[in-house]
């Protein structure tokens, strides 16, 4: 990682050495406003191009430009909580390349038209990200991405809220300290040609440790050290052909995977074992190693298909497949004191042994049109499936050492098998009833079924359960546009189901949503957004009740073209009511679950230029974004900053950055936190 | 004329009268229309031979004759600015293609024949794409890019149905490191928020996903030119949720899988866009996301009212503390290799 650090950094030195240094630097072309776009010549501005002439760059050489940004972050103490500091905002201290980025722009056209490299949050940052791309016309199109994701979670009350008020449990059960690494290639040769084979490469790694539990059958939980470590890379290639008429892609590709997830615990007094005797014994874990070995593989295939027969009819089609396989190697070794509540035996030794293996064809597709019959009027129809089948087969042989020293095995087949089957239909009629109003009406009706095991504590045990699924939904719309100035876009859909998968899922429901945004001077663009969803599971034993909507505004205001000043604020409330009712253990009384989540967001981000000296610029935003909810979970999150940008001379600015984060939650208050974090570093540009 | 397009092309009443007739055929064209596909592909290679068919015609004495195409060196003349700048756009293949039946006419490829405006300097005499009711703006547009891999989306897409044009997203004459469209993480989630700020204000919450600090912009999870899952979903390895992406250790298969991640997947649960709750759970605790399927209620008969998973894996007395937080033991949510019950 160093390595590629210091590569980027100095790729854009080797650059400049390449090219002589400019005198004076000649202006970026400037993206025509639209008004300008239609101006005549009298009206246009000065023209940029007549600067670019004037490039001192000699002709033929790369054309460089980008900036690099790196500086020196510091971070306060925290204040609160580190754990939660490191689950949510994970900032740490140290020389950071905050970003890279260059375009090199070759006249000659020798390896490449134009590359483009960039680079953001190097220096052990919780998210680091690089992408490069190169493409040379009509020869190949690549692209390279990488990101390096930190994941921490490590939340006190997440493993159990109530069980010691003042942090959590002991050992917070389920926490992670995991890297993600995603890699992605692809080349596209021959882009822009009618035919255009394509290759690409994805890897997606995670390693790491945290903390997890071992379980043995119901009578004991511990929490133990656990070591995580998957990948999985995906190989696909294809090609596109692209005619007058006719488009079809094909892809082919295939996964393979692993996971080599290890559970051991090394601790000879255990957080979890059992201080109230059990049988009149104590319960404990002596050693453990739990070891996964999971290989998988998988093809797919993919066909995508769009075709105009005729000039008023518009055909697409895509059928997609998949079959992922797993082979499960699993392997346990445990001693201590235990309990086999099935069987009322105390034991002093467990050894599994499980081979197994999962299979999951899946199939997906769709076919649809769009024919144009009058001149205002378009019929939008669609059919889609999924169909998704998963087996798994396999075989656990437990021993179980007894305390005489005799032992006692036990064969249990590994068995499963779930089906699901979604089916949809969808019509919608658009019709432009002005120039400017188009409205739309249609209809979707989805269909399906599925199987899955049913509960052990089922009455059909052992067999399948069923599920089905049927849903009528209306839907409708209308979208208004008076030129660049105003827009507004209204959806609805209502829907009645008599059957469904489970009981949280849309039932009968009414979903809406409307947009506008007005220009309402050339320099003040505002915008609101609101959305409602409304579903109801009348049905006997379920009553679910939910509702959630949102409110949101927000205001662009770049007075005098934004040379001076430019704000943006945002405003978002929503609330959320979600009520069902359940039955609780042991006595299975009726309760009640009520979720409730009303929240205020708001953003607020100024950019201001300050005075020019010398012919600079300097520049400073004011702004940050808070959170405050009630409800089940109260809390409040503040995150305001400052920015300045100061140039030092024309092509060097120096560049400060204060961020504050405040975090708090009004039921666990052992989780809040506060940290002021400050960074300065330099902007090179060229 | 809203439709088609080219105003070259004025459609002739007979085809017109062939259209409404094709109405009340439209269930046996479908059926066809895989063979037609096929013809059409011979058609498209022979026609791909041809020379250029958007040639401007024969000029017609009359004072009101149509515009005519002059070319974009005329167009060059005014709006040099432009015109410099698109020649490092990736549009300028259309100004040297032959094949695409535009050569030496790009400008007017999308503003149509430039004739009128040429002589009057009139923004009145020239079309502009951006200021057109969005179904044409996307007709114009298609007239290159119909036949392309996001044309099989964007029939299903929300974006055509609520009339989100191409030049909402895409800047057709810019030229520079953004190009045609934002690519910078930043610069997309930017483009997004701007019509979906509710989305975008969930990413202020604590636990979210990752893309106000540029680690992920929106298109890693949405195609924006539609698809056929809801929210416009990308796929992974084919037709799975696009979360697998990055989340393979979830993806599976199982030797026992937990039935709502095949069935209605990862926002089952959890609220990708961001959440006040830990792990982006819809949930304050754990327990109330288990326990709103898992509600211990006799299953019903089947058919109507019959739901899946009501019937938990096992029993606790939910007074204690040790049993509130399901993932505890049932830590193997999303699916497990080797015990039906998630505990290993």
């Amino acid at each position: 990682m160093r390595a590629l650090l210091v590569l980027f950094l100095s790729l854009p030195l080797v650059g400049q050495q390449a090219a002589p240094k400019p005198e004076a630097q000649p202006a970026p072309a400037a993206q025509p406003k639209p008004e300008e776009k239609a101006a005549p010549a009298e009206a246009k501005p000065a023209a940029p191009s007549e600067q670019q002439a004037a490039s001192p760059v000699p002709a033929g050489e790369p054309v460089i430009s980008g900036s690099v940004d790196f500086g020196y972050r510091w971070v306060s103490n925290v204040g609160g909580s580190l754990d939660a500091y490191r689950s949510i905002v994970n900032l740490g201290e140290g020389p950071k390349l905050t970003g890279l980025d260059f375009t090199v722009q070759d006249p000659k056209h020798r390896l490449f038209d134009r590359l483009d490299v960039r680079g953001y949050n190097w220096g052990d940052d919780p998210y680091t990200t690089a992408h490069i791309s190169a493409r040379k016309r009509s020869l190949y199109d690549f692209n390279f991405d990488y990101r390096n994701l930190a994941y921490f979670n490590y939340l006190p009350s997440f493993a159990d809220p109530l069980l010691d008020t003042s942090k959590g449990i002991f050992l917070n059960e389920r926490s992670y300290d995991l890297r993600r690494k995603m890699s992605d290639f692809e080349l596209d040769l021959l882009p822009g040609n009618w035919i255009t084979p394509y290759l690409a490469y994805s890897r997606d790694a995670g390693s790491g440790h945290g903390v997890t539990t071992f379980v043995l059958d119901a009578t004991n939980e511990y929490p133990v050290p656990d070591l995580l470590r998957d990948e999985t890379n995906t190989y696909r290639g294809g090609v596109r052909v692209e005619l007058r008429r006719f488009h079809a892609t094909l892809e082919e590709g295939g996964t393979t995977f692993k996971d080599d997830q290890q559970v051991y615990n090394n601790l000879t007094q255990n957080y979890g074992n059992r201080t109230t005797p059990y049988a009149g014994q104590q319960l404990y874990l002596g050693s453990l190693l739990q070891a996964y070995g999971i290989r998988g593989d998988g093809t797919y295939s993919k066909v995508l298909v769009t075709a105009n027969p005729f000039a008023w009819m518009d055909v697409y089609g895509q059928f997609l497949y998949s079959q992922p396989n797993n082979d499960v190697h699993y392997n346990q070794y445990n001693t201590g004191n235990f309990a086999l509540l099935s069987s009322l035996l105390l034991y002093n030794g467990q050894q599994d042994l499980a081979t197994a293996t999962a299979k999951m064809p899946h199939t997906a597709g769709s076919l649809g049109f769009e024919v144009r019959p009058l001149r205002r009027v378009r019929v939008i129809e669609s059919w889609s499936t999924d169909r998704l089948h998963s087996a798994g087969i396999g075989q656990l042989a437990e021993q179980f050492l007894l305390p005489n020293s005799a032992s006692l095995s036990q064969v249990a087949p590994l068995s499963s098998r779930l089906v699901m089957n979604y089916n949809q239909q969808q019509v919608d009629v658009l019709v432009d009833v002005t120039s400017r109003l188009t409205l739309r009406g249609g209809h979707r009706y989805v269909w399906g079924d599925g199987q899955d095991l049913a509960p052990v504590l089922s009455p059909n045990a052992g067999g399948l359960e069923s599920g089905e699924l049927r849903r009528q939904v209306g839907l409708a719309g209308a979208s208004f546009h008076s030129g660049q100035k105003f827009s507004f876009n209204v959806d609805f859909e209502g829907a009645s189901s008599d059957r469904d998968y489970f009981r949280i899922s849309l039932y009968d429901y009414q979903r809406a949503r409307a947009r506008a945004r007005y220009q309402a001077f050339g320099t003040l663009a505002l915008s609101a957004d609101f959305s409602i969803l409304n579903n109801q599971n009348p049905s006997q034993g379920i009553h679910y009740d939910f509702l959630s909507r949102q409110n949101s505004v927000s205001a662009l205001w770049t007075p005098a073209g934004g040379k001076r000043v430019t704000v943006l604020a945002e405003y978002s409330r929503s609330t959320l009511r979600s009520d069902i009712n359940y039955l609780a253990g042991p006595y299975f009384a009726t309760e009640s679950s009520f979720y409730r989540d009303n929240s205020h967001a708001g953003t607020v981000l100024a950019d201001f230029a300050l005075p020019a000296y010398a012919g600079m610029i300097p520049k400073i935003s004011l702004g940050g974004s808070y959170m405050v909810s009630s409800g089940s979970r109260p809390t409040s999150y503040y995150q305001p900053l400052a920015k300045l940008a100061l140039p030092l001379c024309k092509n060097l600015f120096w560049t400060a950055e204060w961020r504050y984060y405040g975090f708090g939650e009004a039921y666990y208050l052992y989780e809040g936190f506060r940290a002021h974090i400050f960074m300065t570093g330099l902007r090179l540009t060229k | 004329m809203l439709w088609p397009l080219p105003a070259t092309k004025p459609v002739p009443a007979a085809l017109r009268k062939r259209r409404r007739s094709a109405v009340a055929l439209l269930p046996a064209v479908v059926l066809v229309a895989a063979l037609f596909s096929s013809a059409a592909l011979y058609g498209a290679q022979a026609q791909a031979s041809k020379p250029a068919e958007a040639k401007p015609a024969e000029a017609p004495p009359a004072e009101n004759k149509p515009a005519t195409y002059v070319g974009s060196e005329t167009c060059q003349a005014c709006h040099e600015d432009i015109f410099k700048a698109f020649q490092k756009n990736p549009h300028w293949v259309v100004q040297t293609d032959k094949r695409r039946g535009f050569e030496n006419n790009a400008c007017e490829s999308c503003h149509g024949p430039g004739s009128k405006h040429a002589e009057s300097a009139s923004a009145a005499d020239i079309r502009n794409p951006e200021k057109l009711p969005p179904a044409q703006t996307d007709r114009t547009c298609l007239k290159c890019h119909l036949n392309q891999p996001t044309h099989v989306g964007r029939l299903q897409s929300s974006h055509a149905k609520n009339q989100v044009s191409c030049t909402a997203c895409h800047a057709i004459h810019r030229n520079g490191p953004n190009g045609l469209v934002a690519r910078k993480a930043p610069a997309i989630n930017e483009l997004c928020a701007s019509c979906h700020t509710s989305q975008w204000v969930r990413f202020q919450l604590p636990y979210k996903h990752r893309l106000p600090e540029g680690a992920m912009s929106c298109v890693d999870c949405h195609n924006p030119h539609g698809g056929f899952r809801p929210g416009q979903m990308q796929y992974f390895a084919g037709n799975e949720p696009g979360c697998f992406k990055c989340h393979g250790d979830k993806r599976g298969p199982f030797t026992y899988e937990h039935a709502p991640v095949r069935f209605e997947g990862c926002m089952t649960c959890h609220e990708p866009h961001g959440s006040a709750n830990p792990r982006m759970l819809a949930r304050q605790e754990v327990r109330y996301v288990c326990l709103e399927c898992h509600a211990n209620l006799p299953l019903s008969t089947a058919g109507a009212g019959t739901v899946l998973g009501v019937v938990p894996p096992a029993f606790h007395d939910l007074r204690s503390p040790r049993f509130r937080n399901c993932t505890i033991c049932h830590q193997k949510v999303h699916g497990s290799y080797v015990d039906r019950m998630f505990l290993k």
